[in-house]
């Protein structure tokens, strides 16, 4: 089954052994899952408001699933029908050689069209069952904080590592089934796997994004604000919704996220090694990533079950844990990697690289921490700016956040100079692999990182059980601290993934350039006119026409991801006010209806998929089809240049924000009910969609146009000839950019008509 | 059911109710639809010691529970200059709830004049019967005398109010920090602080002329006064580490 030319017993031994390790990893998410699973889930009161919680998120992952099913059959569709259009590459022929023509192309449209299903399923089940652990953890969390922090702590750590062994098995599984059946042909094949995987987290991170936000603002705007309601008060209607769109959010979405960085890294090296194998004929360009990937794998198993609190531990050194289990991970990657390095690559560069990811990793952690803790200057900087209202601390707020974009890119940019530096005087397909093997070091971790990122809003779900089931002060207490450590994991986290989207995006970019020119030379293209000899030339005018619109995309996508939160939470403001109109509601003699804030939610984020998913697919086969293909370069540097400033630009002001209140909630400028806290209020709200909305919503859209523009450039390439105009290119830009016209007038008017909400 | 009494201090309110204080506190603040959010700030009265002041009968007849069982959550007795008609000695506990409905209970002790410390700076949130925010370079005894012992043209009868936070400012007006204080315009206030200071005669200074309705309660200093002349009754605050451990839920709320 294994067709792997000159490999060696080890290699071929190795590359069986990562799938094992994959399968190791799922394993080991299916033994915790039963660990959790066996925990009480404590009073009848505290099932109640699970059950609320529970529902709400069955409800909401059953319409996603059934807006994401048609779209999965369709692109699956145009995924087995693209090989008719562009036939198979010369490492295809190579790797099924003896078959016909004919067979070939089916061979490699059906793999490709599974491959997609299988990114996608894979997406979609790291969210959908990622999410349904979280929810089964909460209330056990809530129950386990009544008799002890270790626990309490256990429990929530452990289901959030379900989630991140799920990300890293299914991750690796994906990509090294894709391997050991397509070999050197893999990279026709994988495309489609990223790009189903990218695509679902597309889905997952905008819908939860909606979800969670609108509900969280449209929840604090009436009880927090107008009727000065606690949070998480059982009076306030959308207090489930909001429940649930914290595992929406953070578990779902974010997982989802980081599978499609990972997977997508793991998609760009491979197609990078394959065209670093087909020129040196080492094999070691594409097991040795499969092989970093599998010991990320076991050190993440060893470092997440390290996590536990001692029984004497009453309070708040959760985060101290946490992060014992992730620094054991990555000393035991790095050690491994060394070892591996010096006895099978015999080479440091690759090592290096992976190293160089880590320390990235580690490095725009520090810088996130530095602009949205509480602890730093930053945030105490906009929480003093609170004392002369909510505009200047915006403004303060603004002005970190566009600072911390300048030094999260600057790192970045360091970081490519180091893989520039490390194959210094190679030529550029080298550096671009050492771009995309920073990548698969930075996400080395993922196990860790999706865990920290899930705890948090199992601990933020179980103090809203708490609090709403009146467990007592000691449970509080315990609940509290988690639930503090969880907004720190999550914000951690948030850092890593828009850095890793971004790297993985570059590394997209460089497959781009070498995939396009090996289609150049396929078809016959002089060597002065590919790609990879002429550069993307910005001085070209149709080239800097890409970057500029380019540049736009990020923009468009955050106004109508904004849009949509505002619109929806508007919707959840007036409902919540409506009922609190109910007689016996603030009386507490009759329960609200909290399905009716629920429905409002999940309509509102899953109507907003389909545009914005258009947007993403069509932009960048109009610019190439009307533009051209060294255009479409241009476009996806001006996508990926604009999609990260402004990312972390959202990311990073929110956050700054958010903690700015949270340092005024602790007692700063009068506390709570303060004028300073009433405008940090103010600067929380305008953040929250910044933050957890428009800005994570970003990674995945990036990189969904880069596995477009490496899917139709073989297309555009094909029938749009240097010096020809074609007219069916033209035909294809001018439908494209009606249908985006079309989906831009849906999202901004929330549909074509104007209709009232019906649940 | 029992029956309680309660002072309330926004609005000056005599009210007559079965709910226990937490209830009572969390029904005035977040329990009833004329006010759905916003603190309180009570006593408990002894009704033994206040029974001749008002009508019992009408208290009897309207105090009782409503027709589906339920405690009757409030009656009021009397609204207009109620805290000098109440004799000091039948005020118990204050009780302290926040806008969303949590209940802290202060208990009267007795107020040691020795431990008063003279030359400071002070700032003072007057609640009943009036309510302007003042600046004293008074200890709370001697502002409390100077209010109601007729040595000045404005004299009240009784007066409760609140010793505030001023921080470095009680001791350096112009250079003092000025985080964490429970009045938003600095300015303004370093100006009064400094008018105490330079102007020998002036012991009292308005900062604000009426109360906001809303008291932050991390920024209380010392602790509620209430008295007449000599007489004073004092309500300690704890500190917040103190009342993380009394009152953990009030604690998060403020």
């Amino acid at each position: 089954m294994v067709s792997l030319p000159g490999a060696t017993p080890f290699e071929v031994v190795a590359i069986w052994s990562v799938l094992v390790i994959a399968f190791f990893g799922l394993a080991y998410a299916m033994f915790l899952r039963r660990q959790v699973m066996t925990c009480d889930k404590g009073t009848e009161k505290m099932q109640d408001v699970w059950d609320g919680i529970r529902l709400g998120a069955n409800a909401y992952l059953k319409r996603q699933l059934k807006t994401i099913v048609p779209l999965i059959f369709l692109f699956t569709i145009i995924l087995f029908l693209s090989v008719y259009v562009v036939p198979p590459t010369e490492e295809s022929k190579l790797r099924f050689a003896g078959y016909s023509e004919e067979s070939l192309k089916l061979i490699i449209g059906i793999g490709r069209a599974v491959a997609f299903i299988m990114g996608s399923i894979f997406s979609l089940m790291v969210g959908q069952f990622g999410m349904r652990m979280a929810v089964q953890a909460n209330v056990r969390v809530a129950s386990a904080s009544r008799r002890s922090f270790a626990e309490a702590l256990k429990i929530a750590y452990r289901a959030g590592t379900v989630t991140g062994m799920l990300t890293d098995g299914l991750g690796l599984l994906g990509g090294t089934l894709i391997f050991i059946i397509f070999g050197v042909a893999s990279p026709d094949t994988l495309l489609g796997f990223g790009f189903g995987g990218t695509l679902l987290a597309l889905f997952m991170r905008v819908g939860g994004g909606i979800y969670t936000k609108a509900a969280d603002v449209g929840a604090d705007l009436v009880g927090k604000v107008e009727a000065g309601l606690p949070e998480d008060d059982e009076r306030n209607a959308a207090v489930i919704a909001d429940l649930v769109g914290d595992n929406v959010g953070d578990c779902a979405g974010m997982a989802a996220d980081i599978f499609e960085s990972y997977e997508v890294t793991i998609v760009s090296t491979l197609i990078l090694g394959v065209v670093l194998f087909t020129q040196t004929h080492e094999l070691s360009w594409i097991i040795f990533p499969l092989l970093v990937r599998g010991i990320g794998v076991l050190s993440s198993i060893i470092g997440t079950y390290l996590v536990k609190g001692s029984k004497n531990d009453k309070s708040n050194n959760a985060l101290k844990s946490i992060n014992k289990g992730f620094y054991s991970s990555a000393a035991i990657s790095i050690a491994a990697f060394g070892i591996l390095s010096f006895f099978y690559l015999h080479d440091w560069r690759s090592f290096l690289s992976v190293v160089v990811g880590i320390i990235l990793a580690i490095v725009l952690d520090e810088i996130t921490k530095h602009f949205t803790d509480g602890n730093y200057h930053p945030v105490k900087d906009i929480a003093k700016n609170s004392k002369t209202g909510s505009a200047t601390l915006i403004l303060k707020g603004m002005s970190y956040g566009f600072e911390i974009a300048v030094w999260q890119t600057i790192v970045i940019a360091i970081t490519i100079f180091a893989s520039v530096m490390i194959y210094y005087g190679q030529p550029i397909v080298y550096v671009l692999y050492g771009v995309a093997m920073t990548g698969i070091g930075m996400l080395t971790l993922t196990g860790n990182n999706v865990a920290m990122d899930a705890f948090g809003p199992i601990a933020d779900n179980a103090n809203g059980i708490g609090e709403l089931s009146h467990l007592d002060k000691d449970a509080r207490k315990i609940m509290d601290s988690l639930d503090a450590t969880g907004n720190t994991t999550k914000a951690i986290t948030k850092g890593v993934a828009i850095g890793s989207a971004v790297i993985a995006a570059v590394a997209l970019f460089g497959s781009f350039i070498t995939d396009v020119s090996k289609v150049q030379i396929q078809m016959g293209f002089e060597k002065s006119a590919q790609l990879i000899e002429t550069g993307i030339r910005i001085s070209v005018p149709m080239v800097f026409i890409g970057l500029l619109i380019g540049g736009t995309i990020p923009f468009l996508f955050s106004s109508l991801t904004i849009n949509a939160v505002t619109r929806a939470a508007a919707q959840i403001v007036e409902e919540v006010r409506r009922q609190f109109r109910i007689p016996g509601i603030i009386e507490r003699t009759v329960k609200p209806d909290y399905q009716r804030a629920v429905d409002i939610c999940t309509i509102s984020a899953q109507r907003e998929l389909i545009p914005l998913a258009l947007i993403s697919v069509l932009s960048p086969i109009l610019i190439g089809s009307l533009l051209g293909v060294e255009a479409l370069g241009g476009f996806l540097a001006g996508v990926i240049l604009s999609g990260q400033l402004l990312a972390v630009f959202m990311a990073g002001a929110g956050g700054a924000w958010d903690n700015a209140k949270k340092t005024i909630e602790d007692g700063l400028y009068g506390g709570k009910g303060s004028d300073a806290h009433h405008a940090a209020v103010v600067g929380d709200t305008v953040g929250d969609p910044l933050k957890d909305t428009a800005g994570p919503a970003l990674n995945p859209m990036i990189k969904v146009i880069n596995l477009v523009s490496l899917l139709a450039a073989p297309v555009i390439i094909a029938f749009q000839k240097p010096g020809q105009a074609s007219v069916g290119m033209f035909m294809t830009g001018i439908i494209c950019l009606a249908i985006i016209i079309g989906a831009i007038t849906f999202s901004k008017r929330g549909g074509f008509k104007k209709v009232p909400f019906e649940a | 059911m029992n029956k309680y009494i309660y002072l309330t201090a926004t609005p000056e309110a005599l009210i007559a109710s079965m709910l226990r204080p937490e209830e009572f506190g969390a029904y005035l603040s977040t329990g009833t639809k004329k006010r759905n959010k916003g603190q309180a700030i009570f006593f408990e009265v002894d009704l033994d010691q206040i029974e001749k002041l008002i009508n019992m009968d009408s208290l009897n007849q309207r105090c009782v529970p409503k027709a589906d069982g339920k405690p009757k959550s409030s009656v009021y007795l009397s609204v207009y200059r109620v805290l000098e008609t109440i004799p000091l000695v039948a005020l118990k506990s204050l009780y302290l709830t926040t806008d969303n409905g949590h209940t802290l209970e202060l208990k009267k002790s007795s107020y040691d004049l020795s431990k008063e410390t003279v030359g400071k700076l002070r700032l003072f949130q007057e609640l009943l019967p009036v309510s302007p925010l003042v600046a004293s370079e008074l200890t709370p005894s001697a502002f409390l005398k100077k209010l109601t012992d007729g040595s000045i043209p404005i004299v009240l009868p009784k007066l409760f109010f609140v010793d505030l936070k001023l921080g470095e400012l009680a001791s350096n007006p112009l250079g003092g920090s000025v985080e964490n204080l429970p009045y938003s315009n600095v300015g303004h206030l370093r100006d009064c602080l400094e008018i105490l200071r330079g102007e020998y005669e002036k012991h009292m200074k308005t900062v604000q002329r009426v109360y906001s309705g809303s008291l932050l309660y991390r920024t209380i200093e010392s602790g509620f006064y209430v008295g007449s002349k000599a007489e004073i009754i004092y309500y300690p605050y704890p500190t917040l580490s103190e009342l993380e451990n009394i009152n953990y839920e009030f604690f998060r709320s403020i």
